[in-house]
């Protein structure tokens, strides 16, 4: 079982703000969203993705990773539009197929 | 261990076929082409070729001692009535057979089926409730007074324990289980989630956004309830 990381959100966050890289900018902010998302802060977490997205925004890494959060939140229209464009982006995402093929159905 | 016969393997005859191996029945499955038997073969108990219409073909399948027979040729009406017909004649107890129209269900009911079922006006009818009414995602009808209902947590819920809201007394209807989605990253380090059934939960649990809970109570308080 996955133990919660007790992390400091806002320290992580002002350090992400002064990385000019905009790749690994990206990357950092995927990683905070998916430690939001491990603490059930959905909302922030889709603030993170979407802010990842404007940086990178054909990565199916987010996509995948934002659907997953709406699916959390039982929202299947707004997943399954995500998991649809993550697999456009990258259509052998493994993970993304088997959550469209549980809202949409084969 | 019950043992089925299912004619016809279209979507719906297949799927029932599956589910009842699923469900630890013996399943016969039996249709004309040649393509959906073989399909089905790796699932089911037997799978065999042959005319569902041939009294003689079907004894000597055995099919005369199968426990429950589903008739899934709903498209070919006449079949589906043949075959309700010979199943009642063979004398199998359970018939359960697939209607297109509600003249066609009166006629497999006359005919010796002992259910009939119109998956089209069925699934219709699911749908156009999920539409309608988005946050219900089950609805069981225990009487016309009382229900079951899959709902997703109300806003006003949300970061609050059961026994703070004590929906029993403010708003007369019982959580008798929430479906939990628990998450968690992946060996890959990609999100995901479980899916976890607290049956009965205690006061002490919070309600999380991404719950759903399944309440039970007169439908005019679960509709109060859903409006919160």
């Amino acid at each position: 079982m996955f133990r919660k990381e007790k992390k400091d959100f806002k320290n992580l966050e002002a350090k992400i703000a002064q990385i000019k890289d905009r790749k690994e900018k990206a990357e950092k902010l995927i990683e905070l969203g998916k430690f939001y998302f491990l603490n059930e802060k959905y909302n922030e977490a889709i603030g993170k993705f979407k802010e990842a997205i404007k940086i990178d925004e054909n990565n199916a890494e987010i996509y995948y990773n934002l659907g997953v959060v709406y699916e959390s939140k039982n929202l299947p229209d707004e997943a399954s539009q995500l998991y649809t464009k993550a697999l456009e982006l990258n259509p052998g995402h493994q993970l993304a197929s088997k959550h469209l093929e549980k809202i949409v159905g084969k | 261990m019950k043992q089925c016969v299912v004619l016809g393997l279209g979507i719906f005859g297949a799927s029932v076929a599956k589910a009842l191996v699923e469900k630890g029945c013996e399943v016969l499955a039996i249709d004309e082409d040649e393509e959906k038997v073989k399909e089905i073969s790796d699932v089911v108990t037997q799978a065999v070729q042959a005319d569902a219409t041939e009294e003689k073909a079907l004894r000597a399948l055995g099919v005369d001692k199968m426990d429950i027979a589903i008739v899934s040729t709903g498209e070919d009406m006449e079949a589906s009535i043949l075959i309700t017909l010979l199943m009642k004649e063979l004398g199998i107890k359970t018939i359960v057979a697939k209607a297109v129209s509600p003249s066609h269900g009166t006629v497999l009911r006359k005919v010796g089926a002992t259910r009939v079922v119109f998956p089209e006006r069925d699934t219709g009818v699911r749908v156009a409730k999920s539409l309608a009414t988005p946050d219900i995602l089950e609805h069981i009808v225990l009487s016309p007074e009382y229900s079951i209902l899959e709902v997703h947590a109300p806003k006003s819920f949300i970061g609050r324990t059961l026994g703070e809201i004590d929906v029993r007394a403010k708003h007369g209807v019982n959580i008798i289980a929430i479906k939990r989605k628990l998450p968690y990253l992946t060996d890959t380090g990609e999100s995901d989630f479980k899916e976890e059934l607290l049956i009965t939960p205690g006061a002490e649990e919070e309600v999380a956004d991404s719950d759903i809970l399944v309440v039970l109570g007169t439908n005019k308080k679960i509709d109060k309830l859903r409006k919160l």
